[in-house]
């Protein structure tokens, strides 16, 4: 099932060992078939996604992103506390959080648009600004940088031919440092929208780029 | 299938699943006894299960190592309001790999320690907040806890016991804080992940204003096993003061990385050089940090003498945090690797309290300008005082964090320091 012809010899689950449909992943299945009981909810939330195709204009919420909106409600005692899978849900179809899709948040959830930027603003997963069609992560905290991560940075960069944080003229790529994502044994770590790549080197990169490029491109 | 490495010398007991995809089966996890410990512990009184905890010793591991059962007993007894268990899967201290692979290879290992532990203190919801960036990981939980409703061993009537213990997957958005539990509380109810002042602890106000629990993804997990095996089973393994296994996440400069389970008290020294296989190329150790990047850095002498559990890390002068041991060579440059740590700890500060981030963004500056060949002698001075106002003087202990790489690197490699303010000599720079 693995697709991605890159080392991972026997343990990452992360590219499709686990046979998964992407409907289960997505968690379109979670659905608590359960009534609410005291407030209280069951179930897995829907989790979100990090989606190469984004719709920058997509309205919050309707249809399916509609009912995963309730589920994420139903699964709280409180309005606030689905801030933050609301916001990962807006994302997820938009491909980053704008001020307007704060806003749109506030009035969702009966909050402040002020207290929400306050939030939104304060976690580094939300993107404050469009990215391309695919977010690289690499990770250069220090178990990844003890083999070698800056390199991995610089290969991504020059290959991409983007400054950091930039997102590249044909819109496929937006190259980022990220904080340890908790790999630091298969370094370095590198995580390419939800998913995870590991044990890369640089000469690697290339390889990584035309997979993810064969896949689909803006 | 192996696992990335294996080692002879691992006690495996809650690591068992890895590099087994079946495993992540509920079927499959049934047959091999899963869900015995749960249908065990329902048969007990809420107490016994927390004696039983108490009795084996499990301390908690995710970085503070305090007594399970104990935490446990502070929740309240009597039930007028809702109680929640939280656990905390928010992995991101830099050097710990453990919990992604225990919730990707084991979920419902973890499903199952959470619902006793929710029998065990009375609640009847479990949040278990998975760090945001884990969207396989969640994925996969998320799944099991669905299996796990279908298969009646979560949600209404559990096993036909009349409990009723809802569990719910939540994700967060990336932000290192939220790994402390009341930083936690406040994300979980939607807020900015900033920790809040004790007391009240979370037994008595947690999350919603409800008495809550938070436990580590590798404590919980290891629940199930105390509960079948029982106490005196799990206190054969490892030390008097600190029974059981622990996963030692291995990083950096050797030869074999991984997550190896070892009963607590293993020499460092053998768990470099015999179970990882050794320095990488031969080459010498230098420095090695045995918890994660927030404890003291130790020398390659002191690494040697040190036996890994909670006791025997403080003897050496660092903490055992979450066993997350980082391993560097001769080539290291410790001034780059100290300057990196402290950048992720000013970018990682909440913002709350001044020490902690005033004095993370200003100890970053000076160490990257020492790290440019800028610095003088007088910098490190004032990086030693500047980082001890940090120690202590704030709401959590993201700040004290930021003192320990600063700290233990310049006293122990003050030559490495020393050598590029006056010189610019670098090591390992070609």
């Amino acid at each position: 099932m693995s697709d991605v012809p890159f080392k991972n010899p026997g343990w990452a689950g992360n590219t499709g060992e686990f046979e998964l449909s992407e409907d289960e992943v997505r968690g379109r299945d979670f659905v608590g078939e359960r009534p609410k009981h005291a407030g209280h909810a069951s179930g897995a939330p829907t989790m979100p996604y990090m989606l190469p195709e984004k719709n920058p204009e997509a309205t919050l919420f309707e249809g399916e992103y509609q009912e995963r909106f309730e589920k994420i409600l139903s699964r709280y005692p409180t309005k606030r506390a689905a801030l933050l899978p609301t916001l990962n849900l807006a994302q997820e179809l938009r491909g980053y959080v704008s001020p307007e899709s704060m806003d749109r948040v506030a009035e969702l959830l009966d909050l402040a648009p002020a207290y929400v930027r306050g939030v939104a603003t304060f976690y580094t997963m939300y993107n404050k600004r469009p990215v391309g069609r695919y977010l690289v992560q690499v990770c250069t905290n220090i178990s990844c940088n003890l083999c070698g991560a800056d390199d991995v940075l610089s290969a991504f960069l020059s290959d991409t031919d983007t400054e950091l944080g930039e997102t590249s003229e044909d819109g496929n790529f937006t190259v980022i440092e990220a904080e340890c994502l908790a790999g630091c044994g298969f370094p370095t770590c590198v995580q390419i929208n939800s998913e995870y790549f590991e044990n890369v080197t640089p000469d690697e990169v290339p390889k990584i780029l035309e997979h993810l490029k064969s896949r689909g491109t803006s | 299938m192996a696992y990335p490495y294996v080692s002879d010398r691992e006690v495996r007991i809650i690591s068992t699943g890895f590099g087994d995809p079946e495993q992540r089966r509920i079927d499959t996890y049934v047959d091999r006894g899963g869900y015995g410990a749960l249908k065990k512990a329902l048969g007990l009184e809420p107490g016994e299960v927390v004696d039983i905890v108490k009795e084996s010793g499990l301390r908690g591991r995710g970085g503070a190592g305090f007594p399970t059962g104990v935490k446990w007993s502070f929740m309240p007894k009597e039930k007028n309001k809702p109680h929640y268990l939280i656990c905390n899967a928010d992995e991101s201290e830099p050097g710990t790999f453990k919990d992604r692979e225990l919730i990707r290879w084991d979920p419902h290992q973890l499903i199952e320690g959470c619902l006793i532990g929710a029998h065990a203190m009375g609640a009847e919801h479990v949040y278990i907040y998975c760090r945001g960036e884990f969207f396989e990981a969640t994925q996969v939980l998320a799944k099991a806890v669905e299996d796990a409703y279908a298969k009646g061993y979560a949600g209404e009537d559990i096993l036909g016991s009349g409990k009723t213990i809802d569990v719910t997957v939540h994700a967060g958005a990336g932000a290192y804080i939220c790994g402390e539990e009341t930083g936690l509380m406040n994300s979980l109810e939607g807020r900015r992940g900033q920790p809040r002042v004790k007391p009240p602890f979370p037994a008595q106000v947690g999350v919603f204003g409800m008495p809550s629990t938070i436990n580590n993804v590798e404590t919980l997990c290891a629940v199930p096993h105390i509960v079948t095996n029982g106490p005196d089973w799990y206190k054969e393994h490892g030390t008097e003061k600190a029974p059981g296994t622990k996963l030692f996440c291995v990083s950096g400069h050797v030869n074999k990385p991984g997550n190896y389970e070892l009963p607590l008290g293993f020499p460092l020294a053998e768990l470099i050089d015999d179970v990882c296989g050794g320095v990488r190329d031969g080459n010498a150790l230098k420095a090695v940090i045995p918890g994660g990047s927030s404890v003291p850095i130790l020398n390659a002498e002191e690494a040697r003498a040190c036996a890994l559990d909670y006791d025997g890390c403080v003897e050496v002068g660092t903490m055992l945090g979450c066993a997350s041991v980082i391993v560097m060579d001769e080539t290291t440059d410790m001034v780059k690797q100290a300057r990196r740590m402290v950048d992720f700890y000013a970018h990682e500060s909440c913002g709350q309290c001044t020490p902690c981030r005033e004095g993370s963004a200003w100890t970053a500056k000076m160490m990257r300008r020492i790290e440019e060949g800028r610095g003088t002698e007088e910098d490190l001075d004032t990086l030693m005082s500047a980082t001890q106002e940090m120690v202590g003087t704030t709401i959590c202990v993201l700040s004290d964090s930021v003192a320990a790489p600063v700290q233990s690197s310049i006293r122990k490699f003050r030559d490495e320091y020393l050598a590029l303010i006056r010189r610019g000599e670098r090591v390992g720079a070609a």
